[in-house]
């Protein structure tokens, strides 16, 4: 009798498919400012079931740097978007409907504009040498990939983690001074990154 | 993928919640060693000009210092020396170096595009150089290879040198002369 319950409740779940949407935040900034205080990064997402398991997503964020330190001070402030799409590769049990297993592709965009109006780069040999560099703005795009879960811990709030790996397509060519964090990619400096984001949602109940 | 029992379920949601809160710490974590990741010495390698460029041979003495500061030796008496590190000068495009065999004396012209790199937080700023040029007298060094362009925090060989095997040199054991 529950088997069979379970069962109609599956063929319910894949038949009758309403579509969803979840506004969700990345806390993984949060725990980096604990560790690095003068960054900050911000970001949201927004996802929607317009298939049953395909998910359109856009995921915006601010970059926040403010490092002021006795050898050296740098800003930086801009901000990032990401759109793509997310696919669920977890079959839905009746149990947890909601719990996805998600493969992700995006494309991002991102701008700041940084700066470091003081630099000393100490050398035994020749003396500190002193200089800075003065504002510029950065732009970059890329795409990315990645892996990713996400649970249902209570009525319609959601937590998971998701791996991303990038690749740059374009960027700003020979700035006077690579920026430390592109938002939305990473650390600057190569044509790749990896990072992994924690984020909590809410899936606004519509149905 | 189903889900035998509620408790099941639980204990795969909290692993789940955990295992993305370990990953999260490991990520955040910063072992960084400023000294090592501000480096960006230029690295030069000894070979006999005779023998195969990939084993590298000992120079049994030498001394360094560059022409714009002669009265300070970057190094003043090495011994038994495969690989020489040389600070390239932050504040202009180019320096030059006067190597001391101690029987015949070497200069190096080093020119060079310098740009400023953000590494840390904690640890500031170094500079990054991409070589534009090498040149050389040949008392004592028969070439310089270049092999690679760009000089960062890593630890390449950039520059090989070729001098003629005096009848000293043995099979080495790679040494480092670290500034």
């Amino acid at each position: 009798m529950a088997m069979s319950l379970s069962l109609s409740l599956q063929a319910a779940n894949d038949t009758l498919f309403a579509s969803s949407v979840r506004i969700g935040m990345d806390v993984s900034g949060f725990a980096r400012q604990f560790v690095e205080p003068e960054t900050i990064f911000r970001e949201v997402s927004l996802d929607v079931e317009w298939k049953h398991n395909y998910f359109a997503v856009l995921e915006a964020g601010l970059l926040d740097i403010n490092v002021e330190k006795e050898t050296h001070r740098y800003q930086a402030d801009g901000y990032y978007i990401r759109i793509g799409a997310d696919f669920n590769i977890l079959g839905r049990s009746p149990e947890a409907p909601n719990d996805l297993v998600l493969l992700a592709v995006r494309y991002g965009f991102s701008t700041l504009g940084h700066e470091a109006p003081f630099i000393v780069i100490p050398d035994a040999y020749w003396g500190d040498y002193q200089t800075s560099v003065e504002a510029e703005n950065y732009r970059a795009h890329w795409i990315e990939a990645g892996i990713g879960l996400k649970t249902e811990l209570w009525h319609n709030i959601f937590i998971g983690w998701n791996l991303r790996g990038r690749l740059l397509l374009h960027n700003t060519r020979e700035p006077e001074m690579e920026p430390y964090f592109i938002g939305g990619f990473g650390k600057a400096g190569g044509n790749t990154s990896l990072m992994l984001h924690y984020h909590i949602y809410y899936r606004i109940p519509f149905r | 993928m189903a889900y035998h029992n509620r408790s099941g379920l639980a204990i795969w949601k909290f692993f789940l919640a955990l295992s993305g809160m370990v990953f999260l710490c490991w990520a955040c974590q910063d072992d960084e060693i400023c000294e090592d990741i501000t480096a960006n010495d230029l690295r030069i390698g000894f070979y006999l000009t005779d023998q195969d460029d990939t084993q590298w041979t000992v120079v049994d003495s030498l001394r360094v210092f560059s022409l714009e500061q002669p009265d300070t030796p970057v190094y003043e008496h090495l011994t038994s020396v495969s690989i020489l590190e040389l600070p390239l000068n932050p504040a202009a495009n180019g320096c030059a170096f006067v190597i001391d065999f101690y029987h015949l004396t070497d200069t190096l012209w080093i020119t060079y595009h310098r740009e400023t790199q953000f590494i840390s937080v904690e640890c500031g700023f170094t500079m990054f150089f991409e070589l534009t040029g090498v040149s050389h007298t040949k008392n004592h060094i028969v070439s310089i290879e270049e092999t690679m362009t760009y000089v960062t925090n890593t630890l390449d060989e950039h520059l090989k040198v070729f001098i003629p095997d005096t009848g000293n040199g043995d099979e080495p054991e790679p040494e480092l002369a670290g500034s």
